[in-house]
């Protein structure tokens, strides 16, 4: 892939996030405009766009792949029954897709009868970026590497503390308590933490455009 | 503007981290403010963009179409529109007209038969609700019978076994033998006592007054006087009161007795003997 290209993606992915007036996202508002008119075409094509992180985040949050499955097939059914629904101006189609995907991942996580051995075991001390390179072959999938990379780089940029409080907040299902008594400090400090981690984030992603 | 409390609250809300009365508050306060809004719809892009940041796993193949068919069979079930099997010859089946009447009136006739079913299975449950009150009444009636039954059935067994407690006293006193030992001393004819006699227990008692004191070198000695034996049998020997000259002792015989014809009390040298030897003080009638 040329580094010409992935900075372009890079720009789209930043856009896809954080604006919702750019290609990828109006792009994949236009495909939710299709699937509430009963297109099947743009539930398969939204989903060779949206499958690859909602499954990676599910199976994150779970550590399982059978539970991470059914969650993604839900989370598509959701959004193929409630297309109609779906306002752009409310945000980005991959913002409401992850926000389904980490719900329900998380209340299944909560349901477990051995959630705490689960959530101790789910949860890698890191994020696991670092030694996990990209295996996407297909041109489509390295863009969405190419989007991935981007911001495992603008995490990877935040303070080791803000970048593990936005990890246990995202990704275990704890409460801001759980977290800090998890991370052994201050409730306030957790809060700090993430509130300043999201909005270093937010102003990464946002100066890649 | 947005302070820094807000943006706190729009970070945490944007991670659904709020809970209770503080995101109640927030939800409230983002209803009022537009500008608060938009943080949080910005700050939850960035926190989806998280998920990038999972370590990547490819979803099976299978999982698109195991999706895409039950996308196709909601809607299908949703929209009622599931296509009919395709004729033979490729040609369209006609739609018969009267299909749909004939479903109403499957559907009336469901309704119907429904209802009917309702109102008996409610009429039934009623029944059965009456059935199992009067049952209870009648096992409620039988419970207080029966309590009256066991309250009289301690009662008379009270009464009985009072009952046999007074027979078995008067038996036992029936048998037993009591006599009354006068004074046979000139010095002191008002000397008495009483002797009860327990064949059962081969035990007796002796109640003695007015008997003299005596010297510090002599004993009373009681006799039993058996059929059976050639001599009276000892029942052993006391002093009384000297003062009073009563004395009560609980006294067993010196051999076994069977019946017995006469109590008598002698004085003795101290320690008693096995044979009367000193006079009779005392002798039943």
């Amino acid at each position: 892939m040329a580094r010409g290209r992935s900075r372009g993606i890079i720009l789209m992915m930043s856009a896809g996030d954080v604006d919702p007036g750019n290609a990828r996202a109006r792009e994949n508002a236009e495909l939710l405009r299709r699937m509430a008119g009963g297109d099947r075409d743009a539930l398969a094509e939204l989903y060779d766009h949206l499958s690859r992180p909602l499954y990676a985040t599910a199976r994150h949050i779970l550590n399982d792949a059978s539970e991470a499955q059914d969650v993604v097939h839900d989370v598509f059914l959701a959004l193929w029954e409630n297309a109609a629904s779906f306002d752009a101006g409310r945000g980005a189609a991959f913002s409401w897709a992850v926000t389904l995907t980490r719900n329900r991942a998380i209340d299944r996580l909560r349901t477990r009868t051995n959630r705490a051995r689960l959530l101790g075991s789910s949860m890698p001390d890191d994020l696991g970026y670092g030694s996990n390179p990209g295996i996407l072959g297909a041109d489509d999938w390295a863009e969405l590497g190419e989007r991935a990379d981007a911001v495992r780089t603008a995490v990877d940029a935040l303070p080791a503390e803000q970048k593990r409080a936005l990890e246990l907040a995202f990704f275990s299902g704890l409460t801001q308590k759980e977290i800090a008594e998890k991370l052994s400090e201050p409730i306030g400090t957790i809060k700090a933490r993430i509130r300043r981690g999201l909005i270093k984030l937010r102003d990464s992603l946002a100066q890649r455009i | 503007m947005i302070d820094e409390r807000q943006e706190e609250l729009a970070a945490l809300h944007a991670l659904d981290l709020l809970e209770g009365v503080e995101r109640e508050r927030f939800v409230a306060e983002l209803g009022r403010n537009s500008e608060l809004r938009r943080r949080v719809g910005d700050l939850r892009q960035a926190a989806a963009a998280l998920a990038h940041v999972a370590p990547e796993a490819e979803p099976p193949a299978a999982l698109k179409a195991r999706i895409l068919a039950s996308a196709s069979a909601g809607r299908s079930a949703a929209r009622g529109n599931a296509p009919a099997a395709l004729p033979r010859a490729g040609r369209p089946i006609p739609f018969p007209s009267w299909i749909p009447w004939l479903a109403a009136a499957c559907f009336c006739i469901a309704a119907v038969w429904s209802g009917k079913r309702f109102f008996d299975e409610r009429s039934e449950n009623a029944s059965l609700r009456e059935q199992q009150r009067l049952a209870q009444q009648a096992l409620d009636e039988t419970r207080g019978q029966l309590g009256d039954a066991t309250r009289r059935l301690a009662a008379s067994g009270a009464e009985i076994a009072e009952l046999g407690a007074k027979l078995k006293a008067e038996g036992d006193l029936a048998h037993f033998k009591i006599a009354t030992l006068a004074s046979m001393l000139g010095n002191s004819p008002a000397a008495v006592a009483v002797a009860v006699w327990d064949p059962s227990r081969e035990q007796g008692v002796l109640d003695v007054s007015k008997l003299p004191a005596l010297a510090a070198a002599m004993d009373y000695q009681l006799w039993v006087i058996d059929p059976q034996y050639p001599s009276p049998v000892s029942g052993g020997v006391f002093t009384v009161d000297p003062v009073t000259g009563e004395a009560h002792v609980v006294f067993r015989a010196d051999k076994p007795v069977k019946s017995i014809a006469k109590f008598a009390v002698s004085l003795e040298r101290k320690g008693g003997v096995l044979k009367p030897e000193g006079p009779i003080v005392l002798i039943s009638q």
